[in-house]
């Protein structure tokens, strides 16, 4: 029996080659890209889940009384909340004092550092590869290596004792190697050693005070815990020792299985974005695999019937077809899998891999989503095979052997609606690309405020082995700019646009008591030149006066209307409850974008620093001669080659910088775009196979039609009429959708376009035009059939 | 007896009005007998012989196949008992397109459950008997309408019927293939099986043992 349905099955696809390769098609691409999308959920949810009793581990964010909220707290406050706390079982530092180079014999490489307390494997329950949890942050100059970092470094081998040199002075003992990190993991690390080991660091001590926040801190706390009282505790512990706690607003309680999306807010756009995508392109394949199969049924009922009379009874007839369909689904399966790993995978990974780090797909490890895709197939075999063949295989025996499908009742609502729900989705995505498209292209396209095209920027943060040497070279270089005809401007800086650091200081006007917290970078005298940033008032920094005055800042035009001022003469930048001076203002320059245009222009202040200091500058930017970017290239390279250093120098233009700050969100374009492109081609699919349908159906009535004089042209919009109203309907349906969608997306940004109506006229333009495409090619097939034909079938 | 209808009707609501397609049908068929319905177009042929072949329902009497009583059977039953009893020839043919004339023979036994060394020589003693082994491995598409009408026949044969309900089994050939068709007919009834079809040419219904003519759904 069997045989004989897997037999009958595979003729039957082969018979309706065309419909079974859309199926297919429709079927692979629809289940490819599910299986990626949620794949990609898969590992984000399973990326920490390692780590035991997340529920109980809690870290505090520091909220602002100007609305900024971070999770750096001054060093002193885990201590002191571990001593009053009872509630807190463990508790641990984790924090970057800067990345320490490591040497291994001939090998030497620099990873991110992480410095803990002995209680971390209290608070995270991360296994060890090699090592013991109990004792790996016993002794002060351990070091713990991620696997990745110990490949590189040892191989295959099991490192555990092994030594390494730290920073070039300190003997460090490996002591334990973690079980391999998922990307996706809240865990960044390169390598964690105890923080024991900065505590001999000068620069440390002296900043491991209630005066700087650059320490989080992560806390086990007893189940069971109040939270609210707990908060309030640490707010109090906060109010009573902070240098100034003013600035705070309150403390907050965060748990840490949110620690990834506070870090990156957009990884829960992402994320549920992931999953309505699957779950929209699953249903939209689900209900075209059911329409497709419908429209076979004309052919079919025949068949069931004379089936029916030789004995076959109804759950022979259903198997048929569900095997029939099973054969699709799987092959689809193995077509999708394909898909997933040789190109979907690769490509998700290059659209997100730099901000979230690549993941890959093993077989051992994974195997729970080939099993979820083999239960998906099976679903959806059960439900496409059984709701299409309940609806036939009741027909009356006699009515079913003539073959006389109008008689057949078919539920017009429920199938409209399907139509409607697939349109109706594919042209919001198709509405939502467009909105995001035009948004990107603002963002990209945008006034900066600053010149960005032939500017060059190179990275001159190298670590210098011997930084005097490296110094004298450098300006030696800067001479050899500045008397090259092809160099218009020459500029070094902390930081270019698109790249300032987070650092935030607060300022006080004594005047009118307003605080205003300043984002900082140091500049040398160029920057403004070279980056052709006016200025609206005062000056420029000058070589010759600023090195001996002290500390002349230019702020930019934010910061002055923050303060509420008209003019800077005779201001200055004063901390608040500091007897200190503070910083003259010597100029205002206009506010330009230093960071991307999701991120409104805050109050910015530049300090001067010589051109070639290196140990404080980190960009060198040249503004070229258009074309002679290539000679200037060679020129620096050269110049660095002979500096030693252990980083290498590379060089980009300003513009790739600028528009390289919207990688992710054009990543996320693309997958929309994909998205919008599959379910819009997929809802076609099933269309195509609905309109050969419902022509087989009518032919007698289109035959009668012709006869009594109906041309082509009628008999086309008469069958396509029907079809064009309900893509009509999802239009009204997702146009609001999509607005309010985007119009939520929009406002997260600073700088944003108004949706216009255009926008949905065009998604809704693109819809028709594919919609009457497809149907015309089968309603212009069934028009121009001859009448004779079709009346004698009869 | 193999089955009696006593007073069938059966009718449809047409416009607030019973259009009766069957009326009053009393009919007495005993093994071996070979009988021809004839009757205009719309005079209820097809309809009755459907009923007989419990493909149809009716809305009054009482029909009895082989002492059952059908009209008190459910549909499972029903099903089972003309499965077993009963072969249908039809005008179309109707083959499964997709399945050879060797796995068309087979279908029905691969329905009752015969096990397949017996399905085997049940379908080579057919091919055999109807003089179609060389053509056991095409599809119906390849036959002309005569062979495939044999292979019709075979099929209603093979799971040895009592009674073979044929309707129009020639309407669709030209004439030299449907008098072997009803060649046919006539040997096999000769061998015991009964016959019951219908036809609109006078000459094949001459072999028919019986001539029923029907009118407006009544037996005349």
């Amino acid at each position: 029996m069997l045989k004989n349905h897997l037999k009958l099955s595979l003729r039957n696809l082969w018979k309706n080659r065309l419909l079974s390769s859309l199926n297919l098609l429709g079927l692979s691409i629809g289940i490819g890209s599910v299986l990626t999308l949620l794949f990609s959920v898969y590992a984000y949810y399973s990326a920490d889940v390692k780590i035991e009793d997340q529920g109980n581990i809690y870290f505090f964010k520091t909220i602002t009384t100007g609305g900024d909220s971070y999770r750096e707290s001054p060093y002193p406050l885990m201590d002191k909340i571990v001593e009053t706390s009872p509630q807190v079982i463990a508790a641990t530092h984790l924090h970057g004092w800067g990345n320490m180079w490591l040497e291994q014999g001939e090998k030497e490489l620099q990873e991110r550092t992480d410095y803990v307390d002995a209680e971390f494997f209290e608070v995270f329950s991360l296994p060890l590869k090699y090592g013991d949890t109990e004792s790996a942050l016993e002794k002060k100059y351990s070091i713990i290596l991620t696997d990745r970092v110990s490949q590189k470094l040892f191989g295959n081998k099991n490192p555990v004792g092994a030594k390494l040199i730290g920073a070039d002075s300190l003997n460090l003992t490996v002591t334990g190697v973690f079980e391999p990190i998922s990307p996706y993991s809240s865990f960044r690390l390169g390598v964690i050693m105890p923080n024991d080991i900065l505590k001999d660091n000068s620069n440390f001590v002296s900043q491991a005070n209630w005066g700087n926040s650059f320490s989080p801190s992560y806390f086990r706390v007893r189940a069971g815990t109040d939270l609210a009282q707990l908060e309030n505790h640490v707010n109090q512990l906060a109010q009573n020792n902070y240098v100034d706690p003013t600035i705070i607003a309150g403390m907050k309680a965060v748990p840490y299985s949110e620690s990834r999306m506070d870090a990156i807010p957009v990884v829960k756009i992402i994320i549920n974005g992931c999953i309505a995508a699957s779950f929209f392109v699953l249903l939209i394949v689900l209900v075209n695999l059911l329409n497709l199969n419908t429209s076979t049924m004309f052919r079919r009922t025949k068949d069931i019937t004379v089936r029916k009379i030789l004995g076959g009874s109804k759950k022979n007839v259903i198997a048929q077809f569900c095997i029939e369909n099973g054969i699709l689904v799987l092959i689809s399966i193995v077509i999708s899998g394909v898909l997933f790993l040789g190109f979907l995978l690769p490509a998700m990974n290059n659209i997100f891999g730099a901000d979230f780090g690549k993941i890959a797909f093993s077989f051992e490890n994974d195997y729970v989503v080939i099993l979820a895709a083999i239960a998906l197939g099976v679903l959806m075999t059960l439900v496409v095979g059984v709701l299409p063949t309940l609806r036939f295989i009741s027909v009356p025996i006699s009515i079913g052997i003539k073959g006389k499908i109008e008689n057949i009742k078919s539920n017009f609502f429920l199938k409209n609606s399907f139509i409607i729900m697939q349109f109706a989705i594919a042209i919001l995505f198709i509405c939502v690309a467009i909105i995001l498209n035009s948004q990107i292209g603002f963002m990209k396209n945008a006034d900066v405020g600053f010149n960005r095209e032939n500017v060059i920027v190179g990275n001159i943060d190298l670590d210098y082995k011997d930084i005097e040497t490296a110094n004298f070279n450098f300006e030696a270089l800067l001479d050899d700019l500045n008397a090259n005809p092809y160099v218009e401007n020459i500029s070094t800086s902390e930081s270019i646009p698109s790249d300032y650091y987070f650092n935030y200081t607060t300022y006080h006007d004594p005047n009118t008591g307003r605080d205003v917290r300043f984002r900082r970078s140091y500049t040398d005298v160029g920057y403004l030149k070279t980056l052709q940033i006016p200025i609206m008032s005062g000056r420029d920094f000058d070589e010759n006066m600023d090195s001996s005055e002290d500390n002349p800042v230019i702020i930019n035009r934010s910061a002055m209307e923050a303060f509420g001022w008209t003019s800077i003469e005779g201001k200055r930048l004063k901390f608040k409850n500091h007897d200190s001076e503070g910083y003259p203002i010597v100029g205002v320059m206009e506010d330009f974008h230093y960071q991307d245009l999701q991120n409104s222009v805050e109050p910015l202040v530049h300090f001067y620093k010589k051109k070639e200091d290196l140990a404080i500058h980190r960009y060198l930017s040249v503004r070229v001669m258009e074309g002679q970017e290539k000679s200037i290239h060679d020129m620096i390279v050269s110049a660095f080659a002979k500096i030693d250093s252990r980083r290498n120098y590379e060089q980009a233009y300003l513009s790739e910088k600028v528009s390289g700050q919207y990688r992710l969100i054009e990543g996320m374009l693309t997958t929309v775009n994909v998205v919008a492109l599959l379910t819009i081609f997929i809802s076609c699919l099933g269309m195509f196979g609905l309109i050969s349908f419902m022509a087989k159906r009518r032919i007698k009535e289109i035959g009668i039609r012709k006869v009594l004089g109906a041309g082509v042209l009628k008999i086309v919009v008469l069958l396509s009429k029907d079809y064009i109203i309900l893509v009509g309907i999802a239009t009204l349906i997702a146009f609001p959708a999509a607005w309010y969608l985007m119009n939520a997306w929009l406002g997260s940004f600073a700088y944003s376009i108004s949706i216009q109506w255009w926008m949905f006229a065009l998604g809704g333009l693109i819809a028709f035009l594919i919609v009457s495409l497809t149907l015309s090619i089968q309603a212009v097939k069934s028009a121009s059939v001859n009448p004779v034909k079709s009346l004698r079938t009869e | 007896m193999l089955l009696q209808l006593n007073n069938i009707f059966k009718w449809v609501q047409q416009g607030g009005q019973r259009i009766f397609l069957l009326k009053d049908i009393n009919l007495e068929v005993e093994e071996g007998e070979f009988i021809s319905i004839m009757g205009p177009s719309g005079s209820g042929k097809s309809t009755l012989l459907n009923v007989m072949g419990m493909l149809d329902t009716f809305d009054e009497g009482e029909y009895s196949f082989l002492d059952e009583p059908v009209h008190q059977l459910k549909e499972k039953h029903r099903a089972n008992l003309y499965k077993q009893y009963i072969g249908f020839v039809f005008q179309a043919y109707h083959l499964i397109d997709e399945l050879t004339v060797y796995e068309n023979l087979e279908m029905p036994l691969l329905y009752k459950k015969i096990s397949g060394s017996e399905r085997k020589a049940m379908v080579a003693d057919m091919l055999d008997r109807f003089n179609i082994v060389g053509k056991k491995d095409l599809f119906p598409a390849q036959l002309s309408g005569g062979q495939q009408q044999l292979v019709g026949v075979a099929r209603a044969l093979i799971g040895k019927p009592k009674l073979i309900l044929a309707d129009e089994p020639t309407g669709n050939l030209n004439s030299k293939q449907g008098e072997e068709i009803m060649e046919l007919f006539k040997q096999l009834n000769e061998e015991g099986v009964t016959i019951i079809q219908v036809t609109h040419s006078e000459k094949n219904a001459e072999y028919g043992k019986r001539i029923i003519n029907l009118l407006d759904g009544r037996m005349v």
